[in-house]
């Protein structure tokens, strides 16, 4: 059996998926960055292999993607995350009937992407520079506030007043706003769920860029966050398709292309000889 | 004298540094660089890292913030015009200490870097005078400011629509009282004499550059955008015969380097068409990351190349009158910049250019800060999208921070032309 791994190297943690020739996921495994990208990016590679019992050499075509792409040389490609996210998200979306629009909010930047059907990028936008309204400031924030990560999710529907608002644009400014609220007395779950509307309100402003279409996947780590996901199905207007492993849409996708490129070549070879 | 004797030097190695970082990418990074790009590889080596001065003939050297600034009056007084519109984050950086931090890269490098001019303004010495044109509310600004610096500013009063016969009438008047001025300046006349030869003179070169850039419409490309950009940047500052026949040089190497058969780029490679924010060196990090990429800037609509060189004056009678007022039309009715009210022209061009140079996708560069440049941009990317051309949008500065984002961004856009064009293909097929 032929497999193909995608490797996304992102700002904050190591995806990496593997599909075999039939383009269907095997298995999965995510990984912190760090600060030595190429060696964690080694190691998870290393891991994912052993779980599933498999030779370096079955791997026939490997792709990286992600921030650290190019320091992947063990990789036969690169590919920008954009396109893997957007093929990634073509694949996986056909089971909830086809996507148009992904919204990925990522460590350090969040984009939209608009497909066409055959999962092409028509348009995409990204922040410029600056981390608000991405994973950054969820960490920034859940740190101010002394809880959890993954707890940010619970206190968002727990809340018993209304959101607060956080109007800063920009995650040092917001962490001091964040600090002003809670010095007057506010509750940590309006604060929460305030941050969730912030981040929304902003990838709304991204996702009108490039033009809405139905229907809207989201993903990227923070899609893991289901106060977050309420935020944005609320300020969109819509419900949003949200994968099972919202993380590993990127890698699952340069896998995809993996496999893609690698039968191209076989398809090249056959005619030459 | 300064209060600080270490503090020039210091600069000096800041900025050589960012300066040496960047020449040395646009070289070593590319094969083959045509032989005749050593000229400008070595000047910009030679001023900006060793810290050398330009080689001028004598005569009243004329700082000008803007391309709309007559040179062909100036030279005609015999003065050498010398564009200040600087590229480098050094600058950027004293230039915020005396502008909003918010304001435009481009605006603020200029003004930082005329701050220090205890020993003369660099790569440059002394100013005589410096023109600045009303274009936009910054460098409007700026002009008040250096003036407060010390420098004698002569402002250019530019009016913000083209259309009107009265804005016509207005800037004619303007450019004749430029030629009063340069006159008192230089203690020389323009006559129709001189005005003829300088104007012979910027047309050589004017030719020179069209040569080049019609070469550009070759597909696969014969040259990279980023050796035109610092050829038309060199235009800024370098001896002008100098510079030409450099020009003519590369020309007549690139003619023959088609008739054998050379490819400067790949034969799929990606055609883009630049606009927006000009980039001015060492700021040449999007047409670099561009072509890293494996794209190739094959024409630009920017005021620090094509809008700077292409159109030429068109004059009925050649009476120094006449010829002064048709000087004021050239510099007038052509020009794209967005600080028009209305900009049909700018839109039009992008298409044409789109057109002739076969290009398959446009970059709009944006300096965070232009605020008319970011509010062009929503209706050239939809004049652009009803022609299926794609357009990518960059709001960037000078700052090299934002480098890898930016890769991320230009590379996905790249593919993005790519997949489409093998869609296109096996649609045919």
């Amino acid at each position: 059996m032929n497999y193909f791994v995608g490797i996304d190297i992102g700002s904050t943690a190591i995806k990496a998926a593997l599909v075999n020739e039939e383009r269907q996921l095997v298995g999965l495994h995510v990984a912190d960055s760090g600060s030595l990208f190429h060696k964690n990016a080694k190691t998870a590679l290393q891991t994912l292999l052993e779980r599933y019992s498999l030779q370096r050499e079955q791997v026939r075509y490997l792709i990286a993607t992600g921030y650290g792409r190019k320091l992947f040389k063990e990789a036969d490609d690169s590919i920008s995350e954009i396109t893997a996210n957007a093929i990634g998200a073509h694949e996986a979306g056909k089971a909830y009937g086809g996507v148009r629009t992904i919204i990925n909010i990522g460590g350090q930047d969040s984009k939209a992407i608009q497909i066409d059907d055959q999962g092409t990028v028509i348009n995409f936008a990204m922040n410029d520079k600056c981390a608000a309204g991405t994973g950054r400031f969820l960490d920034v924030a859940a740190a101010n506030l002394d809880i959890d990560l993954e707890a940010l999710g619970e206190y968002h529907f727990n809340g018993r007043a209304a959101p607060l608002s956080i109007n800063s644009t920009c995650t040092v400014f917001a962490e001091s706003e964040i600090i002003g609220l809670l010095a007057n007395g506010h509750g940590k779950e309006e604060i929460v769920a305030g941050i969730h509307y912030s981040i929304a309100k902003r990838t709304l402003r991204l996702a009108k860029r490039v033009g809405i279409e139905d229907r809207v996947y989201f993903d990227g780590g923070p899609a893991l966050n289901k106060g977050l996901v309420a935020a944005l199905q609320d300020e969109l207007q819509r419900e949003l398709v949200v994968p099972a492993h919202p993380q590993t849409t990127t890698a699952f996708g340069a896998a995809i292309l993996a496999c893609n490129e690698w039968l191209a070549d076989q398809a090249i070879g056959e005619q030459v000889t | 004298m300064a209060a600080n004797p270490d503090t020039p030097l210091f600069n000096r190695t800041r900025q050589a540094r960012e300066a040496e970082v960047m020449l040395n990418k646009l070289i070593d990074e590319f094969d083959d660089n045509p032989a005749s790009m050593h000229y400008f590889y070595d000047l910009f080596r030679r001023l900006f890292i060793q810290g050398e001065k330009v080689a001028h003939p004598p005569g009243a050297q004329i700082g000008i913030t803007c391309i709309q600034a007559p040179e062909e009056l100036i030279r005609a007084v015999g003065a050498i015009p010398i564009r200040l519109c600087n590229g480098a984050y050094h600058y950027d950086q004293i230039g915020a200490d005396l502008m909003p931090a918010k304001s435009c890269s481009l605006v603020k490098a200029t003004l930082g870097r005329l701050h220090d001019h205890e020993q003369g303004v660099p790569r440059v010495g002394k100013l005589e005078a410096i023109i600045n044109p009303s274009t936009c509310d910054q460098k409007k600004k700026a002009g008040v400011m250096m003036e407060e610096l010390g420098y004698q500013v002569h402002d250019l009063e530019f009016p913000n629509v083209k259309e009107s016969e009265p804005a016509r009438i207005y800037w004619q008047r303007t450019v004749r009282e430029l030629a009063v001025t340069l006159q008192r300046l230089t203690g020389r006349r323009v006559t129709r004499k001189n005005l003829n030869t300088a104007m012979a003179r910027t047309r050589r070169a004017q030719m020179a550059f069209r040569a080049l850039h019609n070469l550009r419409r070759k597909a696969p490309s014969l040259i990279l955008g980023k050796d035109v950009f610092l050829i038309t940047n060199a235009y800024f500052f370098d001896d002008l015969e100098r510079w030409t026949s450099a020009v003519e040089a590369l020309v007549a190497e690139l003619k023959q380097r088609q008739q054998n058969g050379f490819n400067a780029a790949q034969k799929k490679a990606p055609r883009i068409l630049f606009t927006g924010s000009p980039p001015v060196f060492p700021n040449l990090k999007l047409p670099l990351l561009i072509e890293e990429a494996g794209g190739v800037v094959v024409a630009d609509e920017t005021c620090s190349a094509n809008r700077m060189l292409y159109d030429l004056p068109a004059v009925d009678e050649w009476r120094v009158n006449h010829m002064i007022d048709a000087l004021a039309d050239h510099y007038l009715k052509p020009c794209t910049c967005p600080i028009f009210t209305r900009n049909d022209d700018r839109r039009r061009r992008l298409l044409d250019l789109a057109r002739d140079f076969a290009a398959d996708g446009v970059v709009y560069q944006a300096f965070s800060g232009c605020q008319v440049y970011e509010m062009e941009q929503r209706s050239v990317a939809r004049t652009l999208q009803e022609a299926g051309i794609p357009m990518l949008y960059v709001e960037t500065d000078y700052s090299p921070d934002d480098m890898g984002q930016l890769s991320t961004r230009i590379e996905a856009f790249l593919e993005s032309i790519k997949t489409r064009k093998r869609q296109a293909r096996t649609q045919r097929a």
